[in-house]
Order: C-alpha cells, then sequence, then structure tokens
C-alpha cells in the first residue's frame, strides 16, 4: 500500500514541478471566460429578449402619425425614446441633425376594413450594424402591435402575453459552462493517465518499477488516484468559483461526487486504452475518439451525465443521489474488469 | 524533392506499422462512426440543455417537442401541490400558464412563451388567410445620416420598399449563423485529430534519438519538415474535399478556405514536439493550442454580417459559403494571409530548432522560449534579425489582440477599454524586446548604443509589419473603432516609430544594463506605453 502512495505522491509532485496543470486550470478558465464572452456577444446581437438587459437603452426613435396610434406606447414600454412628429419632413430634418436613430411612418387610415395587411415604412442609418440592433430592439413592439391588429380583425394568438424573464443565459450557465466545468478535468486526467503510463513504457522505466515489488495494477492504480485526485480538486474549485460569482449549485457534494466518479470513469478507460496499446501515439488517439463517442453517445440518452449535472445543478425535484449511485456501480464494474483484463494482457507479453 | 518524397514514404510506413494488424480498418470505421455520431449529437444541442424545466400540462396544449422541457400530465388540483413543491416550474392549463415568481419558474415561462409563440404562429398560418394571420407588413428603407438628400418624400406610402425589405414582425428571425459555424467546425475536427500522429512522429524521433542520425543524411531540415508533413497535409485536404462533398458546398472553394487554416494548425502542431519536455506537456500544450485555436476561429465568426471584423477568421468565409454569398480577394486574403504568415514564420523557427541540444534538454519553459528565439536569429546579423524577427511576428501579434479582446468582453465596458489597451502593449512590448533581450544574456551585445540601435531596429520592423497588416485591413474594418483601439494609428508615422523605439529601448536597457529581472522590465514599459497611449493618444475617447 506504501508503495501506492509514493507513486501518487511522485505524481502528484511532477504535476506540480512541471506547472503543466497551471496550463490546464487556465485553460478552462480561458473556455468559461471565453464562451461567456461569446454568450454576451451573441445575446446582444441576435437575442431580441436580452439586449437592453445589459445596460439602459434609450433608443431614440421617432414617429410619424397624424392620429393616436398604440405603438409609440409599446416602444416606449420596450426602453425608447420615442418623439412624435405630425409630417415626415420635420421627424427627417430630426435625423439628419442626428436627434433621432429610426423612422416609423404610419398610414393615415388604417385599411382594417378589407383584406388588406397594415403598411408601416421604417426609416434606418445604412450602417449594418446599428441597424440590425435597432431592429432587433423594435420587434418586440411591432410584434405587440401585430398583435392588436389580429385582435381587431378577430384573431386570438394564444400564450402572446407571456411574461418571464430572459432565460438564455440561465440555460446556458447550467446546460454549457457547469458541466464543461465539471468534466473537463476529468477529461484531462485521462489524458494524463495516457501519457503517464505510456511514458513508463516508451521510457523503459516500467521494468524497474515492476522489478520493484509492484504489479502492473497497482501501477495503474496509483496513477488513476493522483489524476482523480486532481481532476477533484478543480472540480471543487470550480464549484468555490460558481458560488463565489453568485451562481447557485443545488446539490454541490452530489454535482462533486458526480465529477468524480467521471473522472474516474474516463481515467479508468485511459489506463484499459494505455495498457492495451502501450505507446502515446495510439493511446491518446484512442483515448480522444473515446471520449467522443462516450460524450455524444450518452448525449443522445437521458442518462447522460452531462444532463444529469444540470439538472442536479439546477435543483431538480426528480433528480438525486440515485442517479449518482448509477453511476459510481458502473464505474465500480470498469474497475473490477480493468483489474482482471491487465493480469490476462500483460500475462501474454514478456517484457511488461 | 526526391528526399521529401522518401521521409513522406517513410512517414506512412511509421503510421502503418503503428496501426497494423487489422486494426486500421477498425480504426477508420470506429472514426467515421464517431464523426457521425458527433455531428448528430452537435445537431441536437443546437437548443441548449436538456430536461431543465419541468412542464405540466393538461387540456389542450400543443405539443411540446423541445428537448429543454421535461413534460408531464397532471391535473390542476395536483398541479398546484408540485408548483409549490418546486416539482414543476411551469403548469399550463390549456390557454391559462400558472407559474411562480421565483427565477426558475420565470426563466421557463419566457423558454415556453418563444416555443409555444412560434407554434401558434404554425398553427394560425395553417388556418387563416394570410393578411389575417399577418396583418403588419414593415417596408424597410436605408438612408445615410451624414448626407441628406435633396429631395424628402413627404408622402412615403407612395414609394414602396422592395419586396426583400418588407419584413412581417412575427416571423423575423434573427441571423445568428449558429448552424453555418458549427458545420464549419466539422472541417476543423479531422485536422485536429491527424495532427496527434504529425506530433507523434517527430516525439518518436526524439525518443529513439534518431533525428541525429537523419540530420547526418544529406537532407535539409526543411526537407524533414516537409516530407513529414506530406501525408498528414494530403489526407487533411481530403477529410476537407470529402466533407464539402457530404455538405453540398464546393469543393474547391472549400479547399481554398481551409487549406490556410490546415497550414496553421499545421504550424502550431509543429512547434508542440520542439518544446515539450514531458508526455504531459504536450498533451496539455496540444489542448490549449486546440482550444485556443477553435475560439480565434469562432468567436468572429458568429459575428459574420454584424461587422466586417468578422472577416479575420476564415470560418466566416466558409459561412459566407454556405449562405451563397459572394466575397472577394480581398475578405479571402483578410484571414488566409495571416495564417500562411504564420505557417511560414513557424516552419523557418523550427528548421532553426531541429538540433540535438535543443530538442532533448530539460530545462523549464521560458528557458526554452529564449533559447528557441536565440536560435532563429542570424547572430552575425544581430541588427536585420531583430528587425525581421519584429515584422514576422505581427501576425501573433494580432491573433493574440484578438483573443485578448475576446476575453475581455467579460468586463465591464470602462475596465475592458483598459485592460485590451494594457494587455495589446503587453504583447507589444515582449515580442518587440524579446529578440533583444536573449542578445544581451548571450553577451552578443554589451554598449548602451548596441541596445538602443537594436531597438530601433525592432521597432522599425514592427512598424513596418503593422502598417503592411493595416494595408490589408484598413478596406475591411475600416468602419471599425475596435481595429483602430488595438492599432493605434493616428498621427504622423514618426511618432509612433519613436514611441516604439523609446519604450523598446526602455525594456531592453533596464534589462541589459541595470540587471533588472526581464518580466520586471517588460511590465515597466507595458506601464509607461498604456500611459502614453491613454493619455497622449486619447485613448480610446
Amino acid at each position: 500500500m506504501s508503495a501506492v502512495l509514493a507513486i501518487i505522491r511522485k505524481e502528484l509532485s511532477s504535476v506540480a514541478r512541471d506547472r503543466t496543470i497551471v496550463i490546464a486550470i487556465v485553460l478552462q478558465l480561458f473556455i468559461a471566460s471565453f464562451s461567456s464572452a461569446l454568450l454576451i456577444g451573441m445575446l446582444s446581437l441576435y437575442d431580441p429578449d436580452s439586449i437592453g438587459t445589459f445596460g439602459n437603452l434609450n433608443l431614440p426613435v421617432g414617429v410619424v402619425s397624424q392620429q393616436d396610434e398604440p405603438l409609440s406606447g409599446f416602444l416606449r414600454e420596450r426602453g425608447a425614446q420615442v418623439t412624435r412628429y405630425a409630417r415626415m419632413a420635420e421627424a427627417q430634418q430630426a435625423f439628419y441633425d442626428k436627434k433621432i436613430m429610426a423612422i416609423f411612418w404610419l398610414p393615415a387610415s388604417s385599411p382594417a376594413q378589407a383584406g388588406e395587411p397594415d403598411q408601416i415604412q421604417l426609416y434606418l442609418p445604412e450602417s449594418e450594424t446599428t441597424s440590425s440592433l435597432i431592429l432587433m430592439v423594435v420587434q418586440e413592439p411591432l410584434k405587440r402591435y401585430e398583435n392588436l391588429l389580429r385582435e381587431q380583425r378577430g384573431l386570438k394568438l394564444r400564450y402572446s402575453t407571456l411574461q418571464g424573464k430572459p432565460a438564455t443565459t440561465f440555460e446556458f450557465i447550467y446546460s454549457v459552462i457547469l458541466p464543461v466545468l465539471m468534466f473537463f478535468p476529468a477529461f484531462v486526467a485521462g489524458g494524463m493517465v495516457v501519457d503517464s503510463l505510456s511514458e513508463e513504457v516508451e521510457n523503459n522505466t516500467l521494468e524497474t518499477l515492476l522489478s520493484a515489488p509492484l504489479s502492473v495494477n497497482r501501477i495503474a492504480i496509483a496513477k488513476i488516484a493522483a489524476a482523480v485526485i486532481l481532476a477533484g480538486a478543480q472540480s471543487a474549485a470550480w464549484i468555490a468559483m460558481l458560488r463565489l460569482n453568485a451562481i447557485t449549485v443545488h446539490h454541490p457534494g452530489l454535482v462533486l461526487a458526480l465529477a468524480i466518479i467521471i473522472a474516474g470513469v474516463t481515467t479508468v478507460g485511459a489506463a484499459f486504452i494505455a495498457v492495451l496499446f502501450r505507446d502515446r501515439e495510439r493511446s491518446q488517439f484512442v483515448y480522444s475518439l473515446f471520449l467522443l463517442v462516450a460524450a455524444s453517445t450518452s448525449y443522445l440518452f437521458d442518462l447522460s451525465p452531462i444532463k444529469k449535472i444540470s439538472r442536479l445543478a439546477i435543483g431538480d425535484y426528480y433528480t438525486g443521489a440515485g442517479d449518482v449511485a448509477l453511476f459510481a456501480v458502473a464505474l465500480a464494474a470498469l474497475l473490477f474488469i480493468f483489474l482482471r483484463s491487465t493480469r490476462v494482457i500483460t500475462k501474454g507479453r514478456a517484457g511488461v | 524533392m526526391r528526399q521529401v518524397w522518401t521521409i513522406a514514404l517513410r512517414e506512412v510506413t511509421r503510421l502503418r506499422t503503428r496501426f497494423s494488424g487489422g486494426a486500421s480498418p477498425l480504426t477508420v470505421v470506429i472514426l467515421l462512426i464517431a464523426i457521425g455520431l458527433a455531428v448528430y449529437a452537435f445537431r441536437e444541442t443546437a437548443v441548449l440543455g436538456s430536461g431543465l424545466y419541468r412542464v405540466g400540462v393538461w387540456g389542450d396544449v400543443p405539443p411540446i417537442q423541445d428537448s429543454r422541457f421535461a413534460v408531464m400530465n397532471v391535473d390542476p388540483a395536483q398541479a398546484r401541490l408540485l408548483l409549490e413543491r418546486r416539482a414543476i416550474d411551469v403548469f399550463i392549463n390549456g390557454a391559462e400558464v400558472i407559474h411562480r415568481s421565483d427565477d426558475k419558474s420565470l426563466f421557463a415561462v419566457s423558454a415556453l412563451k418563444r416555443y409555444l409563440e412560434k407554434l401558434e404562429l404554425k398553427r394560425i398560418a395553417d388556418t387563416y388567410a394570410q393578411e389575417q394571420a399577418f396583418p403588419l407588413r414593415v417596408g424597410v428603407h436605408y438612408l445615410n445620416p451624414n448626407q441628406p438628400p435633396d429631395d424628402l418624400p413627404e408622402n412615403p406610402a407612395a414609394e414602396a420598399a422592395p419586396d426583400d425589405q418588407v419584413i412581417i414582425p412575427s416571423l423575423m428571425t434573427p441571423p445568428a449563423p449558429f448552424t453555418q459555424v458549427i458545420i464549419a467546425l466539422i472541417y476543423i475536427l479531422p485536422v485536429t485529430f491527424i495532427s496527434i500522429f504529425f506530433t507523434s512522429s517527430f516525439m518518436d524521433e526524439k525518443i529513439n534519438r534518431r533525428l541525429i542520425i537523419l540530420m547526418s543524411a544529406p537532407i535539409t531540415p526543411w526537407q524533414i519538415i516537409f516530407g513529414k508533413m506530406l501525408p498528414y497535409a494530403v489526407f487533411a485536404n481530403v477529410a476537407t474535399a470529402i466533407i464539402a462533398a457530404l455538405t453540398q458546398a464546393n469543393i474547391l472553394l472549400a479547399l481554398a478556405i481551409f487549406a490556410p487554416t490546415t497550414m496553421f494548425i499545421f504550424a502550431i502542431y509543429l512547434m508542440v514536439p520542439l518544446f515539450y519536455r514531458t508526455f504531459k506537456d504536450t498533451t496539455f500544450i496540444s489542448m490549449l493550442v486546440t482550444t485556443v485555436t477553435t475560439a480565434f476561429l469562432v468567436f468572429p465568426a458568429m459575428f459574420t454580417d454584424v461587422n466586417d471584423l468578422a472577416f479575420i477568421s476564415p470560418l466566416t468565409l466558409a459561412v459566407k459559403m454556405y449562405r451563397n454569398e459572394p466575397f472577394g480577394w480581398r475578405e479571402y486574403l483578410f484571414p488566409s494571409l495571416p495564417m500562411a504568415a504564420i505557417f511560414g514564420l513557424s516552419v523557418y523557427a523550427s528548421t532553426r530548432m531541429l538540433n540535438e541540444e535543443f530538442l532533448l534538454g530539460y530545462r523549464p519553459i521560458t528557458r526554452k522560449l529564449a533559447d528557441a528565439v536565440y536560435l532563429i536569429l542570424d547572430r552575425s546579423r544581430p541588427y536585420l534579425s531583430v528587425g525581421l524577427l519584429s515584422l514576422l511576428f505581427i501576425p501573433m501579434v494580432y491573433m493574440a489582440q484578438l483573443v485578448m479582446l475576446a476575453i475581455a468582453t467579460n468586463l465591464p465596458l470602462r475596465l475592458m477599454v483598459i485592460f485590451v489597451l494594457a494587455a495589446s502593449v503587453l504583447i507589444e512590448e515582449i515580442v518587440k524586446s524579446m529578440g533583444i533581450a536573449v542578445l544581451i544574456e548571450r553577451g552578443r551585445v554589451k554598449t548602451t548604443w548596441g541596445i538602443v540601435g537594436l531597438a530601433l531596429m525592432s521597432a522599425l520592423g514592427f512598424l513596418a509589419g503593422e502598417k503592411l497588416l493595416l494595408f490589408f485591413s484598413v478596406s475591411m474594418v475600416a468602419q471599425s473603432a475596435l481595429s483602430e483601439a488595438l492599432f493605434s494609428t493616428t498621427g504622423f508615422l514618426l511618432i509612433p516609430l519613436l514611441a516604439h523605439w523609446l519604450f523598446t529601448s526602455i525594456a531592453a536597457l533596464l534589462y541589459g544594463k541595470l540587471r533588472i529581472f526581464y518580466p520586471t522590465a517588460i511590465f515597466t514599459a507595458t506601464v509607461l506605453h498604456t500611459f502614453y497611449n491613454w493619455f497622449l493618444l486619447g485613448g480610446v475617447r
């Protein structure tokens, strides 16, 4: 047992010495910050619900109409600064004086009685960025105006008055960021096990280790344990960081347990591959393939660790310790098969 | 050329022996299944998340087939209880929606609203006449706010907007290029996989100490590198062609778009085996590289058609290709040239670094980097080399600054400007002074005048590179204020030159003459340069 502990200690200290783990941590930080940058970018450009939630909008627009109309009210409720004009020429003057950024022109009379749709003219600045942003902002008021016209024509659109909170950020945090932060350390851990085992083989240091009274299994277990400890520490740190950023992670214990179990699965799988192929090139290739296949197939089923971990963290009523236990059983089975089969694999080979 | 061919053949043989014994067809099959599954799963994830919300339904409710919602049938009496217990987030009873007032319930309502609205629109579109279902048309016109026309139309109804400029509010779709970007990403997938083998090839030579034998043969490092690269380059292009054929894209165009990207990825993976010390290094560096590259490629492409800066990524070209939108030579060269330039630089650097002593030494990574810079320089012509080094590193500076910008968007606006400014300056100062620093360290330059002279050459090279880059980008991203912030282009040529010279001299002299720790010297120069940019150039407004 003390020999196993010695290998664990050696693995951990070599990680600390090489400072390579720093790269892995920087990487995760990068992925997290980068994807949220992407999210905010996407939201502020493409998500009509979220535009303006990051700051007060105060978009100045002009409405040209001879009579009372509901559109101005809808625009104001969306956070636009509306100025009413009676004549088009005045509105255009304001537009070229840069007082307003868009002009809505409403016809004098509505053709509601006939089968014709209402016509509005909208004038926007030529710059593509600005005009697409304005279009995003005015989309919601225009939709409300459209619904009003529908009702005037005796048609009701259900669910159109629902009021919620923009959910994209919430969905993104729990279904992308959190699984990435929890499972990325596990993927890295598997890669570490492949490297560390194949390095012993390719540098011919494994034989030395074996000549000390240590079996292949013990060496593998020690390396797996070291990698899982690292992965668990990273996941725990990420949970703490998320909490510091006021992102609630429900069932933190279970979330962490699931992350560690998955790290166990990837590392045992990686050790299995490394023992089988013995050189880094093939092992890494097969390991990456294994990850890709495992992640994508699991996503097709409801019993996916990615789905389970987001549900746990959201605080889903129907997800709990039972689901985590299921994965633990799977890991135990995998470990058992691994320990059994290394004997068979290594027995057939002289030298290893 | 013969030698390149020989090495390429040997590389194929090496790979074949690795995957011999019936494993290769199996691997190919697994690879294909893996890619197929990944693509399938990717398409599923186009909707974020799965089972995030629990929804109870009763009565006449449209079928909810969005994976985000886990739907169950509950009667109204039970629903109240479940809502209170937070077992469900929303209850839909026919047209009525009941929810709690906490965040999660409200998120569910908003997500549901968007989904159900789409279904409702489809329902009314199917049951009612077009004019009744969609009773509003908005004609969109574009005006240049800086050029008032001579005659202003008093009654715009007379001049209707062209048909493609008429929008129906409820059918407006955001122009997000998600799907196209994801398709474009599939092209990158095989290349990153292939690079495992390419990297391993050099690692093998290193472990078996065969490189020295290879070097003593009458072949140049160029031939070794190109020979080893050839099979993988062929494979990468074949993969690109296959993906293009499968996605019904123009094969030649796809090849033209992705060839520079492939070269760029190869360039980076060429560096990995040269710098690694242990196997773990390789894995970590490769991961870092893959992530940063993906980020660099994806981030700008998401803003296709929104900002011209998007053209910095070749994926934007691919998005354009899939949208059947044309682009010109300038748009093509804008992302491709820097990538090709980095490839050239990396191959050149590798030929200089391909020697036993550099490859096998176990030293801290910063030490190795310094050694690499020293090897790249032509020691007999220090002035020219230092100038060229600064010039050739411009595309890297450019890409690094862009990645910084992407990260900085997380920060509040004011902090973001300062961060981008400081980070850009930091990268610039490192690039300009690193060549001088290694020359000082090796005792190749000792006098103050020598250091100042080298700083001038470095500043000249850097400025020339900057201007060259600007020449290509100014027509593309003229309207983007960000590019101006990144490359402070205002003012007379001489002033930026003097500034570059001054700050590089400060860094180099602090290190060379006062024997200050190099990072501290760089830090000092960065702080001064940032202040200079901020105050003298007015910063960014």
